[in-house]
């Protein structure tokens, strides 16, 4: 409801969009991947400081993707009309909020434990988090062609290129997938040095940043069906 | 009678009072969509507002003008009996409206002057039946019909040209682009043009508010004949650009801020189907609601899928405002007609 401006006007029929709202979001969610790409560098380096000072600014940034989550759920009442459906939309606002929860606790695990590790293990880390952190930037990418969608109005074009973004989303997703893998296999092989504990520990960090990824593709793929299925 | 007659002057003023309000509000809020647009700035928009709507008024505005005075009252029945009669019944008709619209404003409801004044002038009409100097039965109720058959049609129409029009650009421009860009930089031109057109528009058809009531007093008085006087026009005219140019530009301000969304190409298909069913209606002499009329053409806009986010509560609002403001002005009018008999007017 419009506070006190005195006038009766067309404002009432145009409602705010969620799509800048939802383009907003992801970068949050692209924010807290970055900033765990640095805390998992400084973990690697032993600088246990800045790997709880960078989860406390993760934490901070999560926080703001949920207000702006809430904010788009709480703005599509149902009388709100949308060039795709509302239900699909937020059906792919929950995946992509799962990104930065994701890359949330991957950070604080960081904080409980010190690294001890072979360098090989070291190595498998950073890369699963560039590839991962590759993953959700070209996510960002795909979200941010919806402005172009919207201005066109979903011309055929345009559709296909947003579509070509999913697929690559897709595979860049499965070379996590595999990245994962040998890393937990590397791990294993490694039992006697690190330890019960360092191994579940550390697969556990392997597990939450390959899940990271997992959302960045699931996100896309209902993202796919939001285009879609308009 | 002299055009200084008390009774005169106070309709004219109030009839200037609608005529202000009318610009300050209604007019604001068609050009407000080429302010959204960043098609034109307040200044320009307030420029071709000024020209366009005085031209509109001026040019085009007798024929809803002569419907609001002589189409839904019998007035020629009521000035034989004291021609006085028409002149206070007028009054209290803008008097009305002008308070409904006011209270209207102030709570942010989507009423419209058409609307009100419609309303207004049945009440007039009704307690004219009450008191006897007129049958109910000679109400054209036919016309009254019309018009308010109209108000159902003019919104469904824009948004159905709206629709139409969006539909077509999306398919042969929109589509067809590398750069969406570049096309809504062209459509800036085109959005001009309609701004120019909505302001004519809404000028030949809303100026009758303002000044049909003053006519209808000013012939049953013998100052004006079966034509509308070109001064009264003009009055109207001048009324709607200066509200427009010391209130309707904060109107203005705020709606081009708040509808960022509707891009010129939207802007343009919202506009040009708006202006189009208020220049037929005023061409049949059919009263109408401009604004209303824009909210149909935005959904239309929308319902191509021209729009992020269109809120369609606002029909429901429209409609109740629809209920509630004809009976509300006819009877607010009743009591402020039968008030001025009663003190011996």
């Amino acid at each position: 409801m419009i506070k006190k401006e005195y006038i009766r006007s067309v404002l009432n029929v145009f409602a705010s969009s969620p799509f800048k709202p939802l383009v907003m979001h992801a970068n949050k969610g692209g924010d807290c991947v970055r900033k765990l790409n640095e805390s998992l560098q400084a973990y690697c380096n032993g600088d246990m400081e800045k790997v709880e000072a960078l989860n406390k600014e993760i934490d901070v940034i999560e926080h703001e993707a949920d207000v702006i989550k809430q904010t788009i759920r709480s703005e599509l009442s149902s009388s709100i009309m949308l060039p795709v459906h509302a239900n699909d939309l937020l059906n792919f606002l929950k995946p992509q909020d799962s990104i930065s929860d994701d890359a949330q606790e991957v950070a604080f695990w960081l904080t409980v434990r010190r690294l001890e590790a072979p360098d090989e293990i070291r190595v498998g880390f950073n890369d699963l988090m560039n590839k991962t952190l590759e993953t959700v930037e070209l996510y960002e990418d795909l979200v941010s062609t919806l402005g172009e969608l919207l201005e066109t109005s979903f011309s055929k074009r345009d559709v296909e290129d947003t579509l070509v973004l999913v697929t690559k989303v897709e595979e860049m997703e499965h070379q996590v997938d595999i990245i994962e893998k040998e890393l937990v296999k590397q791990i294993f092989r490694n039992e006697d040095a690190i330890g019960a504990l360092g191994v579940y520990h550390l697969a556990r960090l392997v597990r939450g940043i390959g899940d990271i990824a997992d959302k960045a593709e699931h996100a896309a793929d209902r993202l796919r069906t939001m285009v879609l299925r308009r | 009678m002299s055009l200084f007659d008390p009774l005169v002057l106070l309709l004219v003023a109030a009839g200037l009072y609608m005529a202000w309000n009318i610009g300050a509000n209604d007019l604001a809020n068609a050009m407000g969509t080429s302010v959204g647009s960043g098609a034109l700035s307040i200044k320009q928009v307030i420029i071709i507002a000024g020209i366009f709507e005085f031209g509109g008024a001026v040019l085009f505005g007798k024929r809803v003008t002569s419907t609001i005075a002589k189409g839904i009252v019998p007035i020629d029945s009521i000035s034989a009996i004291d021609p006085h009669l028409v002149a206070i019944g007028m009054l209290a008709a803008i008097l009305a409206a002008g308070f409904w619209i006011t209270l209207a404003t102030f709570y942010n409801l989507p009423v419209s002057t058409t609307h009100s004044i419609v309303g207004a002038v049945l009440g007039f009409g009704l307690t004219a039946g009450y008191y006897g100097m007129i049958g109910y039965s000679e109400i054209k109720w036919d016309v009254l019909t019309k018009i308010v058959g109209s108000w159902l049609v003019s919104p469904l129409l824009g948004a159905v040209i709206a629709y139409i029009i969006f539909t077509l650009i999306r398919y042969f421009i929109l589509q067809k682009t590398d750069d969406p860009y570049i096309i809504e930089k062209k459509f800036v031109v085109l959005q001009t043009m309609t701004a120019c057109y909505i302001a004519f528009a809404h000028g030949s058809n809303d100026v009758a508010n303002a000044v049909g009531p003053i006519y209808a007093g000013l012939n049953s008085l013998d100052m004006a004949g079966v034509s509308v006087p070109l001064w009264v026009m003009v009055l109207g005219g001048i009324g709607m650009v200066v509200g427009l140019a010391t209130w309707g530009y904060r109107v203005i301000e705020t709606i081009g801020t708040r509808i960022t969304e509707l891009t010129p190409t939207r802007g343009f298909s919202a506009e040009f189907a708006t202006a189009s069913v208020v220049v037929l209606h005023s061409y049949s002499s059919l009263p109408i609601s401009t604004t209303h009329t824009l909210v149909g053409s935005v959904i239309g806009v929308g319902l191509a899928g021209g729009l992020a986010a269109v809120d369609l509560s606002v029909i429901g609002k429209i409609v109740v405002s629809w209920i509630v403001t004809v009976p509300v002005a006819a009877l607010t009018c009743a009591l402020i007609f039968a008030g001025l008999l009663g003190v011996g007017i």
